[in-house]
């Protein structure tokens, strides 16, 4: 198999950080569409482990959950493309829990007042990497995305983030926000992050924020006056950022698993 | 009565710049003792040295609790020994609930696992008292609270994890009429339910009037200036600390 | 409406098309050794200076040109290359300076003889006498600020400049800078001895007098221990040249508990290619502040790089780029965190009107060794149209789990609520707009000097005032 560029960053930057773009042997099994028609309200969720293209296509005043935890023990490639119609509204939660992963997350703000939301959570220990590539086009007017993406980096794990929202030509009233918030425990760990904006239109309004780093001291030295140990206070607030995205899912069955696959047991916290 | 907590010519410092100049104090089983002071005098300093803050540096002296040295303990052993400190600040901690925070901390306090239902139970009780809605035990911890919410669920925390000594930092600063109310009761419930001593660091006499006083310690300049009983409370309300700054 | 689209898809189109470029067609050629010889022969370089200027055009012919940025395939090289020549170099004359030029001079109330001199044409700017002042104060403290050329030549500093030029930013770090190494000519020596703490800022401006110079010059500032200086390059006034390419380099070494900061407000003519390389080392417990207004130039490349190689160094950078008609300008900082305990914060503003392009570039680096270190980082930006483009392209990386790195952007438009209430105060509406916007600029006008600050604002006030409405 040969290399393919995947991820590229929608506008280039300095080429020695090594965020432009990424290459890796893809065996994708074909394309997989999903449609929600006009009016409709679904949930799907898979558990990708093996490299995956779909396509997906919201329509008009139609609502889907699309929720995909990549929990395979070796990763793999996966591509969401998904185009949203006027009022239509996907809300993705993304997990990553191991393997070398790279994934391209892209959502088309056709409609007008279309709306995406993406909660983004990693787990990564020992030999893992995570390449993500997220972008929000916004075309339509009045469209809005809200990024959130956080996890945490073990070990020797590594990860890229790169987050666009783009407001193109036409997506006046729109509104993107982004926000990354990475836990990094232990010195052997790689972050990078790239939060970009890219705009054309002057009424919109857009913003990211990003921290990277320890576990805030101030937390830390509050949890601890209350006799909580060191590691667990980490533990606790590790598992916290996860658990945030998990239980947005609602589904109790699908939850269990995935607390499973963290070896959590049946007491999240 | 036995001593709890002996503090012993405590320096401290944070930013390279000296706070305390040698603090000596001691606490009884049992009893309830007030700080007062002028703005920037050290009391803070004095109530995080005591559970051991990372921004202020021991340089001399030493704090022994219940006869043991714990001048080098990091914050969670010294609160395992029975000594809480109600912030002025509370930090907010995204992610993690009110409920299953205080479950933790209670467990590692106490030693002992605590089945989820009877935990809620105690936690339900202990929210009685101070009039707080149960939804607050699933909001995230101090996330979003006002002000008076934050001071309520110290309170709750120190009626839940019912330790040996309570130091509140100004836990009356910026609360109204009402607020100040609960916040009393909370603190005269845990006096009645565990007989744990109070440290009261307070520019307000209002929290004071349910209590009964037993000493009065006042600290300016990084010293403790004067001492006596709660008398001296009143002094101070009707003529300030003029008296008492400088040497 | 027509107009909006085609702004949106040109640039998208050269973004696509960026990686499958060949630039070797255009820059590859047209400078000789031959070229490089008679340049050096000219300027009686020493013999290592000519050495190091052919390597440089080797390294310049093997370079390619960055894979990211604004378009830069309008550069004339053949016509760069011509006025590099010694014997044509820059005979301009007052006619061919564009009017908006000599208009924007009006403007300013800039006296004739120093427009002349800005210009790039005829006599120099007689600013002797002011200079002779300050070079007096400057050489009783000890400090030695003098241009390169006879720095090279005098044999107390001699040896300082072979040691530390192009050392920071060599010929191998982009195509630019090789060529730069190649021809550079011009330019500041500034040194400042161990313990010296210089209270009056030192003005490049008062250098700009020399045939050529501001084209490709070198500016190498090396402070000492415990020392500070504070350095201010250019001025508000247009700076214009026929050949329209200026790829200069600045260096600076920043010892031991020292700092310095380096002042910058620029505004090249609008026919400039801005490809300017900057960058500083900071030792121990030092500090490096970087205060940086970029309005002019037709395409702007411009990241001044803080690389922190001491225990507990600082890096500062508060910067504003305005975009008007016609400019693409892509600015940032770069930050390089190499020892504990360094600390950075960056602060930036762009605006972008009338079709002008902004565009912030960052990268904060925090290497394995960087433990305990921070960074923060804050940028806003202003959209004036919707026919103007904004992006901010920031990256992070993080190399250590002991580091906290922050960071904060936010885009928008001015809000319509101040507008309004500034209107029924009895301001009109382009005033309105120009009060705000001088507002949004004031992270970095309150960092400059009074005068400089007041003259940014008028800068910020013609460029409002230009095509509002």
């Amino acid at each position: 198999m040969t290399k393919t560029r995947l991820n590229i960053l929608p506008t280039p930057t300095f080429g020695h950080l090594g965020v432009n773009y990424t290459e890796r042997e893809v065996g994708f099994a074909g394309k997989e569409n999903i449609s929600v028609p006009e009016g409709a309200d679904r949930q799907i969720i898979q558990f990708v482990d093996s490299d995956d293209d779909t396509c997906v296509a919201v329509g008009k005043n139609a609502r889907l959950q699309l929720v995909r935890v990549c929990a395979s023990e070796q990763g793999c490639v996966s591509k969401v493309n998904a185009a949203l119609d006027e009022d239509a509204e996907l809300g993705l939660i993304q997990l990553y829990l191991g393997g070398n992963n790279v994934s391209e997350i892209i959502a088309e703000l056709n409609g007008s007042r279309s709306f995406f939301r993406a909660d983004i959570g990693y787990d990564l220990g020992k030999d893992c990497t995570l390449d993500l590539n997220l972008a929000a086009d916004h075309n339509g007017r009045k469209s809005i995305s809200e990024i959130n993406a956080g996890g945490v980096l073990r070990e020797n794990a590594q990860k890229i983030f790169k987050g666009t929202i783009d407001f193109r030509t036409g997506s006046s009233g729109a509104k993107g926000s982004e926000k990354e918030d990475v836990i990094l425990m232990d010195g052997a760990v790689v972050n990078k992050t790239v939060p970009v904006i890219l705009c054309a239109e002057e009424d919109v309004e857009g913003s990211h924020g990003a921290s990277i780093g320890r576990i805030d001291e101030g937390q830390v030295f509050y949890m601890k006056s209350r006799g909580i140990p060191e590691e667990k206070i980490y533990e606790m607030i590790t598992r916290s950022k996860l658990a945030r995205i998990i239980r947005k899912i609602g589904d109790e069955k699908t939850e269990q698993r995935i607390y499973n696959i963290l070896g959590w047991g049946d007491e999240v916290e | 009565m036995s001593e709890l907590l002996n503090v012993t010519g405590l320096h401290t410092s944070a930013d390279g710049k000296e706070i305390l100049h040698g603090v000596s104090l001691t606490i009884e089983e049992s009893s309830t003792h007030v700080i007062m002071g002028p703005n920037g005098a050290g009391k803070s300093t004095l109530g995080s040295a005591i559970i051991g803050s990372p921004e202020y540096t021991v340089t001399s002296g030493s704090i022994t609790f219940r006869g043991e040295d714990i001048t080098g303990l990091t914050p969670d052993k010294r609160a395992k020994l029975g000594i809480f400190l109600s912030f002025q600040n509370p930090v907010e901690i995204p992610g993690i609930t009110l409920s299953s925070f205080l479950r933790s901390a209670y467990e590692n306090v106490t030693g002992e696992r605590i089945k989820l239902f009877d935990f809620k139970k105690k936690l339900k009780a202990a929210m009685d008292v101070l009039n707080m809605d149960s939804a607050y035990a699933e909001r995230e911890l101090n996330v979003g609270f006002s002000g008076g919410e934050k001071k309520k669920a110290e309170i709750l925390q120190l009626l839940v994890l019912r330790p040996k000594l309570a130091i509140l930092d100004e836990t009356d600063s910026g609360l109204d009429v009402d607020a100040v109310k609960t916040v009393s009761a909370g603190i005269k419930a845990y006096r009645e339910q565990t007989g744990g001593s109070l440290l009261i660091i307070t520019h307000n006499t209002k929290i004071l009037e349910a209590l009964t006083v037993d000493r009065t310690h006042i600290i300016a300049d990084g010293r403790i200036t004067a001492e006596g009983g709660a008398e001296l409370i009143d002094e101070i309300t009707a003529n300030g600390f003029d008296k008492y700054i400088g040497r | 409406m027509k107009e909006k689209t085609q702004v949106a898809d040109i640039d998208r189109a050269f973004y696509d098309f960026r990686y499958e470029e060949d630039e070797s067609s255009f820059l590859g050629c047209g400078i000789t050794p031959d070229i490089i010889r008679e340049i050096s022969q000219e300027k009686g370089d020493p013999e290592w200076m000519t050495e190091f200027r052919l390597h440089a055009l080797k390294v310049y012919e093997r370079l390619e040109m960055p894979a990211w940025g604004p378009d830069i395939s309008g550069l004339d090289m053949d016509r760069i290359v011509a006025y590099i020549r010694p014997e044509k170099r820059m005979q301009n004359d007052w006619e061919s300076v564009p009017d908006d030029i000599k208009e924007t001079f009006e403007k300013l109330g800039i006296p004739q003889a120093e427009r002349e001199s800005l210009a790039g044409v005829g006599a120099q700017y007689d600013s002797e006498l002011v200079y002779h002042n300050v070079r007096k104060e400057v050489a009783e403290s000890g400090v030695v600020y003098t241009d390169l050329e006879s720095a090279m030549h005098d044999e107390r500093y001699a040896e300082m400049i072979r040691s530390h030029f192009m050392k920071l930013v060599p010929p191998t770090d982009h195509k630019f800078a090789a060529l730069h190494g190649a021809v550079w000519s011009g330019g500041s020596f500034v040194y400042v001895p161990d313990g010296v703490r210089l209270e009056i800022p030192l003005q490049s401006y008062f250098r700009l007098n020399a045939r050529g110079a501001g084209q490709f010059e070198h500016t190498l500032i090396i402070v000492g221990e415990n020392a500070y200086l504070h350095f201010i390059e250019g001025c508000s006034a247009p700076k214009y040249y026929e050949a329209s390419l200026h790829a200069g380099c600045v260096e600076l070494f920043v010892g031991n508990n020292s700092t310095l900061r380096y002042s910058t407000i620029e505004n090249w003519s609008k026919n400039m290619y801005n490809l300017n390389t900057k960058r500083a080392t900071v030792g121990e417990n030092a500090k490096v502040e970087w205060v940086s207004g970029s309005f002019g130039s037709h395409v702007s490349y411009l990241y001044p790089m803080s690389i922190l190689n001491g225990r507990g160094a600082r890096a500062e950078f508060t910067g504003i780029t305005f975009a008007g008609e016609g400019q693409n300008l892509d600015t940032g900082a770069k930050i390089v965190h190499n020892a504990p305990d360094t600390s950075s914060y960056m602060n930036t503003r762009s605006i972008s009107k009338s079709g002008g392009i902004s565009t912030f570039r960052s990268s904060v680096v925090i290497n394995e060794n960087a433990v305990g270190s921070k960074s923060s980082v804050s940028c806003e930006s202003l959209m004036l149209d919707s026919i103007s483009r904004s992006d901010t392209i920031p990256a992070m990386v993080v190399k250590t789990d002991k580091a906290d790195v922050g960071h904060e952007a936010r885009i928008g438009r001015i809000s319509d609520e101040a507008v309004f209430y500034l209107m029924s105060r009895g301001l009109d509406e382009n005033s309105a707009k120009a009060l705000i916007v001088s507002g949004f600029a004031e992270n970095v006008s309150k960092e400059l000097p009074l005068e400089y600050a007041a003259e940014m604002n008028n800068l910020i006030n013609i460029e409002m005032k230009g095509s509002i409405g």
